[in-house]
C-alpha cells in the first residue's frame, strides 16, 4: 500500500480557492481599484483605509501552485489592519496613518554594481514583469503570524533586467522617506531610511518576491505599498516596505534595525522556534485572524527551499 | 531652643538644600548633551546615543499598551527639545524652590 505523507507545504487540493472565484472576485476588486484610481488623493489627504489602496488595477495573476500553504487564508481586514511600519508609529494600527503615503508617481531605481542601472515607474514594472499570486506565510518576529496571496514576481526576474555584475554579493532595499506623512520621520536620532538587505544568492531563490498587491488588489501602503519584497523564511521586518531604491553592492548592508538594536533583530533573521528572541520564545506564534497559537517552523516551513544557502555559514548568527 | 540651648533643625532646611543641590546637578548634566551633541541637539538624540535601544522600546510600550497620541502628542515633543532644556528647566526649579524653602526657614526662626 501507498502511504504519502505530505510535505509542510502541501494543503489537500480541496482546500485551496478554485480559480475561477478568485479571478472574478479580482476582476471586481479591480474595478473598484480602478475606480478609485480615477481620482487619487492629494497628498496629505487620507483615504478610506478600508478601501482599495491607491495605483491601477492589477494585471490578471495565476496563483502559483507551487507555494502552498497548509493553513486558512489571513482574512484581509486583519492582514490590513495590523500592521508594523515604523515609520507611522509603534502601535499596530498604523493603517489609519499610512492611508496619507501617496503612492502614485512612484518610482523605484535598481542600481550599483550592475551592468544597467535602471528606474522603472511601478506602474511600468508592473506592466513588465511575470506577474503571478503566491500564498505565503509571514511570520513576525514578534511571534505572531498571517497567511497572505501576495501579487507580485521574483525578486530575481528585476535583477535580470539590470544584469548584475559578477562582484556584487549583497542586494540593499531602502524603504521611502517621506516626512510629511510619516511621524516617525520627525525621531532624527534613527538611521532613516528604513534599510534591509539580503545576499545575492538569497535575492536569486524563487521565493524571493516582489510583492506590488495583496487579496488581488493593489499593495496598500499599510503592508508596503506600491512595492516591497518579501521573504518567507526570515522574521518579518526583514522585509522592506513601499521600496524607493534597490541596489547591488559588494558591502553587507548595515539594517535599520541592526543599527538600532543589532542584538535583537541581526543580518540574516531566519525563522528558527529553537532560538529565542532575548525578550521572547520564538518556539509558537499567534495567527492573525483565529488566535490560535502553533508551533513555529524552521525557516517558517521553507527549509526545503532555501537551507541550503546557509550550509556553509555556521559561523554566522543566522536565526536572529 | 532645646534643653542643649541649640536651634532644632528643620526638615524643611535639609529639603532645601537638597533641592538646590539636586538642582545644580541637573544644571551641570543640561551642560553634558549641549557640550557632546550641540545646542539645538534634541533629548531625543542624547538618550539614543547613550542607549540605541532604550526609546523604541519605551515607544512601542507607550503606543501599544497605553495610547499611540501619549508617544505622538506628548512625549515625543518633550524628547525633540533641546537636549539640555529638560534639565537646564527642571535644575532651576529645583534650585527655585529649595531657595523658597530656604528663605522660609529662616523667616520662621527670627
Amino acid at each position: 500500500m501507498l502511504i504519502r505523507i505530505r510535505r509542510g507545504w502541501e494543503i489537500p487540493e480541496s482546500r485551496v480557492t478554485p480559480e475561477a472565484i478568485a479571478t472574478n472576485r479580482r476582476a471586481v476588486l479591480g474595478l473598484a481599484a480602478a475606480g478609485l484610481a480615477a481620482a487619487p488623493p492629494a497628498l496629505g489627504q487620507t483615504r478610506d483605509a478600508g478601501a482599495p489602496a491607491e495605483g491601477s488595477p492589477l494585471p490578471p495573476a495565476m496563483r502559483n501552485p507551487r507555494y502552498r500553504v497548509e493553513r486558512a487564508i489571513t482574512p484581509e481586514h486583519e492582514a490590513t489592519t495590523f500592521n508594523n511600519y515604523y515609520e507611522f508609529g509603534s502601535h499596530k494600527s498604523i493603517y489609519r496613518a499610512a492611508q496619507r503615503l501617496p503612492m502614485r508617481p512612484w518610482t523605484v531605481k535598481v542600481e550599483g554594481m550592475v551592468e544597467q542601472p535602471r528606474e522603472f515607474g511601478i506602474d511600468d514594472l508592473i506592466a513588465a514583469m511575470p506577474i503571478e499570486e503566491r500564498v505565503y506565510r509571514l511570520r513576525c518576529v514578534e511571534a505572531w503570524s498571517m497567511v497572505v496571496p501576495w501579487t507580485g514576481f521574483r525578486l530575481s526576474a528585476l535583477l535580470d533586467r539590470v544584469r548584475p555584475l559578477s562582484s556584487a554579493r549583497y542586494v540593499r532595499f531602502e524603504t521611502a522617506a517621506v516626512p510629511e506623512v510619516m511621524p516617525g520621520l520627525r525621531q532624527s536620532w534613527y538611521p532613516w531610511p528604513y534599510i534591509e538587505g539580503c545576499t545575492i544568492e538569497e535575492a536569486a531563490n524563487e521565493l524571493a518576491f516582489l510583492v506590488v498587491g495583496a487579496y488581488g488588489r493593489p499593495l496598500p501602503p499599510q503592508n508596503g505599498g506600491p512595492l516591497r519584497v518579501h521573504f518567507p523564511w526570515k522574521y518579518g521586518f526583514k522585509s522592506g516596505k513601499s521600496l524607493v531604491r534597490i541596489t547591488l553592492t559588494d558591502r553587507r548592508p548595515k539594517s535599520f534595525w541592526e543599527t538600532v538594536q543589532g542584538n535583537e533583530y541581526g543580518f540574516w533573521a531566519n525563522v528558527n522556534p529553537e532560538v529565542p528572541h532575548p525578550r521572547w520564545s520564538q518556539a509558537t506564534e499567534r495567527v492573525l485572524g483565529t488566535g490560535e497559537r502553533i508551533p513555529t517552523r524552521i525557516f517558517n516551513g521553507y527549509g526545503e527551499f532555501v537551507a541550503h544557502l546557509y550550509v556553509n555559514l555556521q559561523n554566522e548568527r543566522l536565526w536572529a | 531652643m532645646n534643653a542643649s540651648g541649640r536651634s532644632a533643625r528643620r526638615p524643611g532646611g535639609a529639603a532645601g538644600t537638597a533641592a538646590i543641590a539636586l538642582g545644580i546637578a541637573f544644571l551641570l548634566l543640561a551642560v553634558l548633551p549641549a557640550g557632546l551633541l550641540g545646542p539645538s541637539a534634541p533629548l531625543g538624540e542624547a538618550i539614543y546615543r547613550l542607549h540605541p535601544p532604550f526609546l523604541n522600546t519605551f515607544q512601542a510600550g507607550v503606543q501599544r499598551h497605553l495610547a499611540p497620541w501619549l508617544w505622538d502628542d506628548v512625549l515625543l515633543p518633550v524628547l525633540l527639545l533641546p537636549g539640555w532644556l529638560p534639565f537646564a528647566a527642571i535644575g532651576l526649579l529645583l534650585v527655585a524652590l529649595g531657595g523658597a524653602r530656604r528663605r522660609q526657614r529662616r523667616a520662621a526662626a527670627r
